[in-house]
């Protein structure tokens, strides 16, 4: 780790005493950068483990990814990495990272735009680079992640940042992931002595209606812009045309839906307009593999840390959840939990799938792919991200071990090849306080 | 005021007094009356009394009571209205036990000898509400109730309630009053929350038990006074007077018990159906004298369940609750309570009060006995209410209160024909229509013959007796069109296959067999016409072949405790366990032992150590190699089953009277799951709305506890929330709460001291208040004063932190735990020297503005200052791993992982004081110890095993039991609805085996799901092409493959 550290010195400062927002920008090295000796985990699917390996990286770039001793040109810096790992950066695919600092005040909310159908908003152009919780979750290893409005039947458009930037627009690695959409509750509810809060099937039909009535709406909207440059500009159904079958880069609906009837719903709804979906929550998504599979569905699990679904389900049944999905052989990846603050324990639900997955055949790698490789798949940064492969993005962790372990430390980070610094307020703080004990005597110097 | 209109009662005279030269008697309207009140009611089968054979009599009624019962059977005299019973059934008329009225509230707010809290209404009469409708008053007679315990709704104290008679006035409106059979019966109680009334408080149901305990303990104090005006305490004084709880809930029926012992006061509990689901614990609560249960009859609806997302959607509990509430007056019955039945608290939604016979007879086909069932609404009823001298049973003496029926009360074929009351006759139903069937001889116009046949269903047909019919050829008929109203009955038939064309109509008056009327040919021309019925067709009543319902009854065994999933059938026992090959991590001054062995016996931790075990003869021994044992873990901080009483009593900012203890819920699944998770005790706190806050209770994971006081860790230190921040300021509230004091952390400061000094002048005077009374409020928090309790003090600011130390300091105490102190690592030496330690989050913050500087090093920096530090977890969800939790200190703090073990075991337990007990593995501890599949601190480790007491609430293998029991329960109630829903058979169960083929699927698959739900999946949806595994199980639904749900969902657009 020391040695680590050390080679990293020359590579950039770290400047502790700067707190939060306050930390310094990454900069990419204008040589290339070889990290050697290391345990390289490519993520790329069926490769092993790489064991002294390295991986070269010039301008952004992976230029070669390998194993054992090579000689590289003498303007390389050279990162000794032995007994360390390598992995992709991990991404967390569903936050609200950058629309929002303290959720409990109003005006540092930016991710929910008032009414029921805003397909228009884009969460990319509101994300605050100077917020505090950015460089807290890239302490751990977050570098990209999934950026949602909410609220609403549409809330808006998803984008992809990375973690580190001077603006949004730096900071930008995909500004539209999709079309983020709440499916509504299609199922008559139960109450033992009636009078219940059931939705009659007038109402169930009605919210489908509605749903259909405004793609319908969208297509006979781009079908007269195409015919007549002349249509007036509905900004509103302008940003959906996006999603409809036939656009040239054709985007996703990111549909939320938990229940089985909710997923049916909104997959068969979809598929029977041609639209292409993500099922975003997914609890009940094992059960219909199937469909899903046929269709193309991917989902995106949020968080296992939940709670099992009734009363007498399996106390495990959040835990075990990627697990499912990973069997049945359904496209998936894992968002965290905490989609705010505390982003960055998300390596740790993948572990906790891991440690209720195993007898169902869910490794340690099955669980790095889910928030490294697939996450930026199904986020349609794939080409860039999520492996290492040459020619994609050099965006990866050195680490003392498995992200996944929590007395793993992450030693270094690299962003497109820029160096991240790891330094946080919390660090900040930390050292301030320490400071403050060791002049009082009460703990003892050094680190 | 009727109440002070009659007064109190010793023996109430029937209300038809204008026989009665009482002076206090109405004067009558107009002429007076004297009609003859002497009946004889002749011939019926009498049932006098709950499990007296019935037998033939006349029952004689003079001015309203029974005089006399002749099983002679003589003719009675000709001053007494005969009336004839001959095949009725006469039953003494019901008594509804507990029926809610409107009284009026007492006075205005602040009126002389009003209690502050406008939900304190003890001086309140059922008597002072209008009186029922008439509507009311026809429904529960409909229902055969002649009488009806009254009682004041709304309020916590909601006054007294009285018995009254429901005979309708005779005919004079005007000075109509009910006779009121007793006044004062009892003192009607509810926890409820404050949802009228000026104050706000109580907001919780912890918070109403409070304010119960503490009116009782006032007017206990109140009846030692002298010269005291009367007030609104006063009628509490009287401690005989029984205490009648209205609970919504089956543990509110505890705590309603558990606080009458605590006043040793009768009590009566108003049931809400659900007792059936703690029936253990309320057995045990009767054990003391309250066997005394008003029952309701919620039974709740069959869920629906068509579709898998139905299915999917209801839980264990809601089918179970389904399928066994009609049992539970039976089962009350058999535990030998006294259940009375009330016709009141059936939800509209199930049809209400109306539904109660039908209702009724399913608790019989449910296994309670006809002869408890007309106990329950008449003699006991009687006694309950202290009116059995007047009603109950038709016995001389005893007012003229009947039901005169069709036939037995309990059989859904017979109709109440009339109810008597106070010796007067409401009519009930229309006495039945005599039947028409037969063949009836019609003669028209003195001269013409026709016949008129009506078959058992109503229609008829008219033939011509006399026409000659050639063989093989069919007698000329016409289809005959009836209408009948009361006793004329009017025929239309085409006349045409008779002679004359077109259509005849014949009305006539039925007169048992014979009929006479007029009748009007086509043109108009009018006649005559008579007849007879010539035979009349027994048409022997088609026993309707009862369903088997043998087969279909609802299983005996609930299954244990809490009801519905992961019951746990018998709490464990406390066997002697040699523990061997494990590494221990003692979370003592012996760090973590390799190899070692445990041995736990009486419920204790024996011995713990390396090399050879003892070789002692033991119950059981496990081998643990490859395992890691660690204490039990321990949450400092938890609401977990708090959410029927309460979090949080929000409704003043000093709530230190109210007690989690009182309202702890040991139903919650979440306490399973934390068990699973290796958590074995939980410090339960009242939440942070209020500067001074409810006391805790520590209680232990007893996963499966038969009475909610199970759970409670006996001889725990007690202790107290405190909060500080923008929580007690409301800050977060809503723009409406801004004027509750404190809105500053000034106030804060200034309230807390405040209270301290009152506490101590209340220590001063001998643990009492100026006047003598004893105050919980202060009482509690002059226990911490006085050492006895432990602060836990929600804060996340330094400021305010220092704040409380300063407070601590002033008052001569220890703090126990700073909750959460988010920024304690900020003023470590002061947190080191006034409170045991810190119990923390480790990593939230940011999530409002008080928590902007949290930092995840904070427990770490904590530790290495020396104060002690435990990690909690506020958190129903997170507490299940709370080990990975511990582990943050490792990777924030680089701590020893002996040391980070310790945030969650011995560290918590020396902050609640409990540490005698818990916390570490060390001999003549508690045996809580949890089993770990590997490094405890390893995110990528699972609990396997769990031991609280010595006793094994959690294992793999319970736990797979556990889920082999919900699967079979939820398929066979799924099964038994949808075939109910779909109309198809009960399908036999197979001898002894399985519910269906399932359970015989490859059940050694480690799967996901338990067998039942993965064979249906695999069916549903055809996985991996194999057969469907349950094929023959569900005659209702088919193969659905996935087009077919696309289809499906197309059309559902």
């Amino acid at each position: 780790m020391r040695r680590v550290a050390a080679a990293l010195m020359t590579c950039a400062v770290t400047a502790l005493s700067h707190g939060q927002d306050l930390t310094p920008r990454g900069l990419a090295p204008e040589h290339p950068v070889a990290i050697t000796g290391a345990t390289i985990h490519t993520m790329v699917p069926g490769q092993a483990p790489i064991e002294n390996g390295y991986v070269l990286f010039e301008n952004g770039r992976i230029a070669e990814v390998g194993q054992g001793e090579r000689m590289f040109i003498a303007t390389t810096r050279i990162i000794d990495a032995r007994g360390m790992h390598v992995y992709p950066g991990m991404i967390a695919a569903v936050t609200r990272l950058g629309l929002t600092e303290i959720a409990s005040v109003r005006a540092m909310r930016d991710y929910n735009e008032v009414g029921e159908v805003k397909p228009e908003v884009r969460a990319v152009v509101a994300v605050n680079p100077d917020s505090t919780l950015l460089p807290v979750a890239r302490t751990n290893g977050i570098l990209l992640a999934g950026t949602f409005p909410s609220g609403g039947l549409v809330s808006g458009q998803a984008g992809v940042i990375r973690m580190d930037g001077w603006t949004w627009e730096d900071m930008t690695a995909n500004a539209n992931a999709g079309l983020v959409v709440n499916w509504p509750s299609v199922r008559e509810g139960h109450s033992p002595f009636g009078g219940g809060r059931g939705l009659s099937e007038e109402q169930i039909r009605q919210r489908i209606a509605q749903i259909d009535q405004l793609f319908d709406t969208a297509q006979a909207y781009g079908s007269a812009r195409l015919a007549d440059r002349s249509t007036p500009i509905d900004v509103r159904l302008e940003a959906m045309l996006d999603v409809l079958p036939g656009a040239l880069d054709q985007k996703p609906l990111i549909i939320s839906a938990n229940t089985v009837e909710r997923i049916q719903s909104a997959v068969t709804w979809a598929a029977g307009r041609g639209l292409r979906v993500i099922i975003r929550g997914g609890r009940d998504a094992p059960m219909l593999a199937e469909l899903l599979k046929r269709h193309d569905v991917a989902v995106i699990v949020e968080g296992v840390h939940n709670f099992p679904r009734r009363s007498d389900s399996d106390f495990d049944e959040a835990f075990t959840l990627p697990a499912r999905l990973h069997a049945a052989g359904v496209r998936w990846c894992l968002a965290p939990g905490n989609i705010d603050e505390n982003v960055r324990n998300l390596p740790y639900e993948a572990a906790t799938a891991v440690a209720y997955g195993r007898q169902l055949g869910f490794d340690e790698a099955a669980a790095m792919a889910a928030i490294t490789r697939d996450a930026a798949r199904i986020l349609g940064i794939g080409d860039h991200y999520g492996t290492l492969e040459v020619g994609k993005s050099a965006t990866l962790l050195i680490t003392d071990g498995t992200p996944l372990e929590m007395a793993t430390t992450i030693e270094a980070a690299f962003l497109d090849g820029a160096r991240v610094d790891l330094s946080n307020k919390q660090r900040v703080l930390r050292d301030r306080y320490r400071e403050k004990y060791q002049r009082l005597g009460i703990i003892e110097g050094g680190d | 005021m009727l109440a002070l209109a009659f007064g109190p009662m010793a023996q109430a005279q029937p209300s038809n007094q204008s026989t009665s030269d009482s002076p206090l008697a109405d004067r009558p309207n107009g002429p007076r009356r004297a009609e003859v009140g002497r009946f004889a009611l002749v011939g019926g089968t009498i049932h006098p009394s709950p499990g007296v054979v019935p037998y033939e009599a006349t029952v004689y009624i003079e001015e309203g009571r029974i005089t006399r019962i002749d099983r002679s059977l003589g003719q009675p005299p000709a001053t007494f209205a005969v009336i004839d019973a001959s095949g009725r059934h006469l039953y003494p008329a019901f008594v509804e036990a507990y029926y809610e009225v409107d009284a009026p509230m007492p006075g205005t707010p602040g009126a002389p000898g009003l209690h502050w809290s406008a939900l304190v209404t003890p001086q309140r009469s059922a008597l002072d509400a209008p009186w029922l409708d008439s509507g009311a008053r026809d429904g529960l007679r409909k229902l055969g109730f002649g009488a009806v315990g009254i009682a004041p709704q709304r309020g916590i104290f909601r006054g007294s309630n009285a018995v009254v008679s429901l005979a309708e006035p005779d005919g004079d409106m005007s000075g109509h009053r009910p006779l009121v059979l007793r006044e004062a019966v009892g003192q009607v109680i509810a926890f409820e929350t404050a949802s009228f009334g000026g104050r706000d408080f109580p907001t919780s149901q912890m918070g109403a038990i409070a304010l119960v305990r503490q009116t009782l303990l006032d007017a206990a104090w109140q009846a030692g006074q002298d010269g005291l005006a009367p007030n609104a305490l006063t009628p509490l004084e009287d401690a005989r007077v029984p205490l009648w709880f209205d609970v919504p809930g089956e543990l509110e029926a505890i705590r309603a018990s558990l606080m009458a012992r605590e006043f040793d006061r009768a009590a009566v509990i108003v049931g809400s159906g659900t007792e059936y689901q703690r029936l253990d614990a309320l057995k045990r609560e009767a054990e003391s004298g309250n066997r005394t249960l008003v029952v309701s009859l919620r039974f709740p609806r069959a869920p629906t369940v068509r579709s898998l997302a139905d299915t999917e959607a209801i839980d264990l509990n809601t089918l179970m609750a389904w399928e066994q509430a009609p049992t539970n007056p039976r089962r009350l019955q058999q535990a030998g309570f006294d259940i009375v039945l009330t016709s009141s608290k059936i939800p509209s939604g199930i049809g209400g009060r109306n539904s109660f016979h039908g209702l009724l007879r399913k608790a019989i086909e449910h296994g309670l006995s006809e002869a408890d069932a007309l106990a329950a609404l008449t003699t006991r009823p009687a006694e309950l209410l202290g009116v059995s001298h007047d009603v109950g049973t038709i016995e001389p003496g005893k007012l003229g209160n009947i039901i005169v029926a069709t036939g037995p009360i309990f059989d859904s074929k017979t109709k109440i024909m009339d109810l008597w009351v106070e010796g007067r006759r409401h009519e009930i139903s229309q006495p039945e229509k005599p039947g028409l069937e037969g063949t009836w001889e019609l003669t028209l116009a003195g001269r013409f013959r026709l016949d008129l046949a009506i078959d058992d269903k109503g229609k008829g047909t008219i033939t011509d007796p006399g026409a000659a019919v050639a063989e093989g050829q069919k007698a000329p008929s016409a289809k005959a069109i009836l209408e009948r109203s009361v006793d004329t009955l009017t025929v239309l038939f085409d006349h045409e296959p008779f002679g004359m064309p077109g259509v005849f109509t014949l009305t006539g008056t039925v007169m048992g067999d014979a009929i006479v009327g007029v009748g009007a040919r086509p043109d108009g021309v009018a006649f005559e016409f008579a007849g007879t019925r010539l035979e009349r067709e027994e048409h022997p009543e088609v026993e309707k072949k009862k369903d088997d319902k043998g087969d279909d009854l609802p299983p005996e065994d609930l299954g244990g405790y809490p009801f519905g999933a992961y019951a746990v059938a018998q709490i464990p026992p406390q066997e002697s366990v040699l523990i061997t090959n494990a590494t221990v991590w003692t979370a003592s001054d012996r760090g973590k032992l390799e190899d070692a062995w445990l041995l736990i016996r009486g419920g204790k931790i024996q011995g713990v150590g390396t090399g050879g075990w003892p070789r002692i003869a033991v119950d059981r021994t496990i081998d643990a190699k490859g395992m890691h044992i660690t204490p039990g873990l321990i949450d400092a901080h938890s609401h977990t089953g708090t959410w029927t009483g309460g979090t949080n009593e929000s409704g003043q900012a000093v709530t230190a009277e109210v007690w989690l203890g009182d309202t702890n819920d040991p139903n919650p699944v979440n306490w399973y799951r934390q068990l699973a998770g290796g958590v074995t005790t939980v410090n339960t706190l009242h939440g942070s709305a209020n500067p001074i806050g409810g006391r805790n209770v520590i209680q232990k994971v007893r996963w499966g506890s038969v009475h909610p006081r199970d759970m409670h860790m006996e001889g725990a230190k007690a202790g107290i929330k405190f909060a500080l921040g923008e929580n007690v300021k409301q800050s977060n509230w809503g723009d409406r709460f801004t004027t509750r004091y404190p809105q500053t952390r000034m106030g804060v400061e200034t309230l807390i001291r405040d209270r301290f000094i009152a506490a101590r002048e209340y220590a001063a005077n001998g643990m009492r208040t100026a006047t003598g009374r004893t105050d919980i409020q202060l009482q509690t928090l002059a226990e911490i004063l006085s050492g006895d309790r432990l602060v836990h003090c929600h804060s996340y600011r330094q400021d305010e932190i220092l704040m409380l130390c300063r407070v601590a300091e002033e008052f001569g105490f220890k703090i126990g735990t700073f909750q959460h102190g988010l920024e304690c690592y900020k003023v470590a030496e002061a947190v080191k020297e006034h409170a045991i330690g810190a119990s923390i989050f480790t990593d939230w913050w940011a999530f409002k503005v008080e928590v902007q500087d949290a930092i995840p090093y904070a427990g770490p920096i904590l530790h290495e200052a020396g104060v002690n530090v435990s990690f909690n977890s506020d958190s129903d969800e997170l507490a299940r791993r709370m080990n990975v939790e511990a582990a943050k200190a490792i990777k924030y703090g680089k701590l020893d992982p002996q040391e980070a073990i310790k945030f969650v075991t011995i560290n918590p337990a020396i902050q609640l004081g409990i540490e005698a007990r818990v916390g570490s593995i060390e001999p003549g501890k508690d045996a809580d110890i949890v089993f770990w599949s590997g490094d405890p601190l390893s995110t990528m480790t699972r609990c396997e095993r769990v031991f609280i007491d010595g006793r094994e609430y959690f294992s793999l293998e319970q736990d797979k039991a556990h889920r082999q029991r919900i699967a079979r329960e939820r398929e066979r109630l799924i099964q038994k609805l949808m075939r109910e829903q779909a109309k198809l058979p009960e399908r036999k169960r197979p001898e002894g085996g399985a519910d269906n083929g399932l359970d015989d699927g490859p059940a050694d698959d480690p799967g996901v799901d338990g067998p039942t739900r993965r064979g249906v999946y695999a069916w549903f949806f055809g996985h991996d092409g194999h057969e469907p595994a349950g094929a023959s199980m569900c005659g209702a639904c088919g193969v659905l493959p996935a087009e077919y749900l696309e289809l499906f969902a197309r059309e559902a657009r």
